[in-house]
């Protein structure tokens, strides 16, 4: 294992730590005034403008108020669960951190397992967040946690197997790899379902709209988070954030050809870091179009949704997957073949989606004003 | 053009009085002409009686129950006025109870209608009148341990008002 | 019926339900309002409003005030649907003491009811997509196009939201120069604004699952609660005011009345929709008919006596049938004065529209109904 400088092995995993904690700080920082720009245009105002150049130093605003904040605790809140919970989702999301890669050769640690290890360091904030539910010895939070516990664990599985189809066809678990072997076509052309399913799930790990009723705000107000307050609320928050970028890279990496598409081997470091830049924030300004335009899913719609649609075609997709990929077809013919069931079955996924709403029922009648007058 | 004095003569002839007054039969009631509809007065103990009759009737078909108030006529007693539509026919009729002043209750109307219920409830703790039979009757408006104050009672005192002066429109403390 | 909450319990396990409080202050709640859910789990298993947070006595003080002050009050009992909420007050002095409104003053109140139809259904279409979950965007969009309604009244009342712009016998003063003109940009405006607000909403998958089939009131109990306006004919009932006892010139101009057929949320969505459509469609009717002309009586008295009498006048405003019940003793106030208010009739229905349905579309339903809390309280 090589190190930075060739420092020893504890020295330089304290500074990778402290790179993660640093970078990952401003930019959920920058994450957040860029959501809260975009979102206003969406919406046609103007977001932030007022403190410092453009608004820039909102976020910086914000989290000097939040720090400054009294840290308030219910009287019959469990101290102890209700102290760890932000820690346990906070935590998480930052050592996800470790694997997604930068460029060609900059991620913090080149695992095998990357693909692997995201995914099961990313679920435990399930666990904080049923501890912050529960904690918050209030009826909200726990009917707030209830619902996003639930809605996590049903879209872990999609998410899971989305992944792994994508893992299949690129023949390996870890991450950089996959990168590489995009250096001609990204993986998106191949697997536009998985992509769709991803895209889906990570909407839905994120409780980000229309997936967001454990904070729904016009209900449940504030879900599980609604009992805490200043540092503890921005930990929340800030592991939220944290969580779009990580995924958005992951995102990048896995499907849309991270650094390496297009010519990413040839034309050397910066070009790299911009296409990783360039191809995450595109899949973060879909997520907030995607916040902008549609009205939240109830609780059984959006299991529904997962078990009975979501769960079915990914396994059938890795099926396909396994089937096309068991004979050893030429590589132009084997991927033609996966391209064209995936994308069949990004068709049935959205009719399927269309039929179930447009169900026919019959609409309002005009009657004229002067019909059947006295 | 402006009336000042009594009201001009209204006759009932051609009105929905005729209907009513078959579809009452067996009760005793009256009517009068008012500006847009019919009142009709119906005593007491005949109210829910009436009120059903009238719903049930076909040609009548009330199904709608568009209001339901008290009218404190100080001296003279209590009103309770029911106003009724008719979804199908479209026509309208207006429904008086007298109450004397030291017996106020009359029997619910929440068995015709179930629009009745709050409506009973509003004129109940705003006046003082009791709705025997009424389901649910708690105060709606009003704070649920004032139940002993009936502000909309002529009687009840409105607050200390300012008085305004100019223009022919200055008025005292209000008693 | 059932007046206590009744959490049930089950032979095996001791199941009970959760007592839920939503409100009086609640983002959901559009106003002061409280309601109190028994749920199991998700599903809703009795419903308690509670009302009465916004009684100020309205009625009482309206005893007090002569005919021409008591209409500035109305503004304030319907804040939303102001000019039908004064319109019906001055109506009513009108009727008792016979008074004849001068045409053009009839044309005029027939416009500005209808573009205020048009501001309210606005509010509504904004504050439900919050509702719904599309926080930001529906109100942001639909008030926009609501400022700019509320910008011509600003410049024929002088006020943006309280007008007291009516009186008994016609209008307070004259409308402005360019009314005619405004009225038009005003018009395509809004023509504008309904097709942003309806596209953005009304075919999305998502809110389509949110909406259908939630939030039912079958025809019979519609009728039987006394529910009244959109929710009304949304339920199957085509009983709208302005065309069985037509008021203004009503039965002068061509609409149509949308009446929905399923009774849930989507279609009282529909309707308001199709209701604003009508509403510019009769709005520009009333311009072509717009005469010079006076917009007050010849001889008005300087102090309003009415003749003892009592009429009961119902107009149709955004919610519903607005009522005024005025009785009158002679003299220069009301000896009393009831305010039939759409929303109240409507809320007694949220019970029977939510048993059974899950807590979001328990709050979906009360954003259906579009009440305003003052109207409902007075």
């Amino acid at each position: 294992m090589s190190t930075l400088f060739g420092l020893p092995v504890a020295l330089d995993a304290l500074i990778r730590v402290l790179i993660i904690v640093g970078v990952m700080t401003v930019v959920v920082m920058g994450l957040i005034y860029i959501e809260r720009k975009v979102l206003a245009r969406f919406q046609q105002r103007l977001g932030p403008t007022r403190t410092g150049p453009m608004g820039l130093l909102q976020s910086v605003a914000d989290a000097l108020k939040l720090v400054a904040k009294e840290d308030v605790r219910p009287t019959n809140a469990d101290p102890w669960v209700f102290e760890l919970a932000p820690f346990l989702v906070f935590v998480p999301t930052f050592l996800g951190f470790v694997v997604v890669p930068f460029a060609l050769a900059w991620s913090v640690r080149d695992l095998d397992l990357g693909l692997f290890y995201i995914l099961a360091v990313s679920s435990v904030n399930i666990i904080g967040w049923v501890m912050a539910g529960w904690a918050s010895d209030n009826r909200y939070a726990m009917l707030g946690a209830l619902r996003a516990v639930a809605q996590s664990i049903s879209y872990e599985l999609p998410l899971v197997m989305a992944l792994i189809a994508v893992a299949m066809v690129a023949d390996s678990l870890n991450i950089s790899e996959i990168v590489r072997g995009q250096a001609v076509v990204p993986n998106i052309v191949w697997q536009p379902l998985p992509f769709l399913m991803f895209f889906i799930c990570m909407l839905a790990e994120m409780n980000r709209p229309p997936f967001d009723i454990p904070v729904g705000e016009s209900e449940v107000v504030g879900g599980p988070y609604v009992e805490y307050s200043g540092i503890r609320w921005s930990m929340f928050f800030l592991a939220e954030y944290a969580s779009m970028f990580i995924m958005a890279l992951l995102g990048a990496a896995v499907f849309l050809g991270g650094s390496a598409w297009p010519l990413g081997e040839q034309l050397g470091l910066p070009w790299q870091i911009l296409l990783t830049v360039v191809k995450a924030g595109a899949i973060i300004f879909v997520v907030i179009w995607t916040r902008a335009s549609f009205p939240r899913l109830r609780i059984d719609q959006l299991m529904s949704f997962s078990w009975k649609l979501l769960l079915p075609v990914s396994f059938a997709q890795i099926m396909v997957n396994g089937l096309i990929l068991v004979y050893d077809l030429p590589y132009g013919m084997s991927h033609t073949l996966l391209a064209v069931c995936s994308a069949a079955g990004v068709l049935f996924v959205a009719s399927a989606i269309n039929r179930s709403v447009t169900r026919p029922r019959p609409r309002p009648v005009l009657i004229s004003r002067s019909e059947a007058a006295r | 053009m402006t009336t000042e004095g009594a009201a001009p003569e209204r006759t009932l002839s051609g009105t929905i009085w005729s209907e009513v007054d078959r579809a009452l039969s067996g009760i005793t009631a009256s009517a009068e002409r008012a500006v847009l509809d019919v009142i009709v007065s119906i005593p007491r103990d005949e109210v829910v009686r009436g009120l059903k009759a009238l719903k049930a009737d076909e040609a009548l078909a009330f199904d709608y129950l568009r209001c339901l108030t008290c009218v404190d006529n100080e001296a003279e007693g209590m009103d309770v006025v029911y106003h009724l539509y008719s979804t199908t026919k479209r026509h309208n009729v207006t429904v008086k109870v007298h109450l004397d002043a030291n017996d106020l209750f009359v029997d619910t109307a929440t068995t015709v209608w179930r629009a009745a219920n709050w409506y009973e409830r509003e004129a109940a703790e705003m006046f003082g009148v009791r709705f025997r039979g009424h389901p649910d009757p708690r105060t709606l408006l009003m704070p649920e341990d004032m139940t002993d104050t009936f502000p909309l009672r002529k009687d009840h005192p409105l607050a200390e008002i300012e008085v305004l002066q100019g223009e022919g429109i200055a008025w005292g403390v209000e008693e | 019926m059932t007046n206590a909450l009744q959490p049930n319990s089950n032979h095996e396990f001791e199941v009970q339900d959760i007592m839920i409080n939503m409100g009086p202050q609640h983002p959901a709640t559009h106003g002061v309002f409280r309601m109190v859910l028994a749920v199991d789990g998700e599903i809703v298993r009795d419903l308690i409003p509670h009302i009465g947070y916004m009684h100020r006595g309205a009625e009482k003080l309206s005893e007090t005030m002569d005919f021409r002050q008591g209409i500035g009050f109305m503004d304030r009992t319907e804040y939303l649907a102001q000019f039908n909420a004064e319109l019906a007050y001055v109506m009513a002095v009108e009727k008792l003491m016979d008074i004849e409104v001068p045409e053009r003053a009839q044309w005029i109140r027939m416009i500005l009811c209808e573009l205020n139809r048009l501001s309210s259904h606005f509010m509504f279409t904004g504050a439900f997509g919050a509702d719904a979950g599309v926080f930001g965007t529906s109100f942001i969009y639909a008030f926009r196009w609501r400022e700019e309604i509320l910008d011509l009244f600003e410049e024929i009342t002088g006020d943006r939201l309280m007008y007291a712009y009516f009186r008994p016998g016609g209008l307070a003063w004259e409308v402005t120069d360019n009314f005619v003109e405004r009225v038009h940009q005003v018009l395509a405006l809004s023509r504008q604004g309904i097709k942003d607000v309806d596209g953005l909403v009304t075919n999305n998958e998502i809110f389509k699952a949110r909406t259908q089939g939630v939030g039912v009131l079958t025809k019979e109990q519609a009728i039987d609660w006394g529910t009244t306006g959109p929710v009304l004919r949304a339920s199957g009932v085509a009983m709208d005011v302005r065309r069985d006892e037509p008021y203004l010139f009503y039965d002068q101009v061509e609409f149509d009345i949308p009446v929905g057929q399923n009774g849930d949320v989507y279609d009282r969505w529909c309707l308001r929709i199709e209701e604003m459509r009508q509403s510019v469609r009769i709005v520009e009717q009333c311009l072509t008919k717009l005469q010079p002309g006076p917009i007050q009586p010849e001889r008005m008295p300087r102090m309003l006596r009415t003749p003892p009498g009592e009429v009961y006048i119902r107009t149709e405003a955004p919610r519903g049938e607005f009522g005024i019940y005025m009785v009158s003793k002679g003299g220069n106030r009301p000896h009393r004065l009831k305010v039939r208010s759409s929303c109240f009739a409507n809320l007694q229905s949220l019970r029977d529209m939510s048993i059974g349905q899950y807590v979001a579309d328990a709050v979906l339903a009360l954003g259906s109904m579009d009440i305003v809390l003052c109207e409902v309280d007075r």
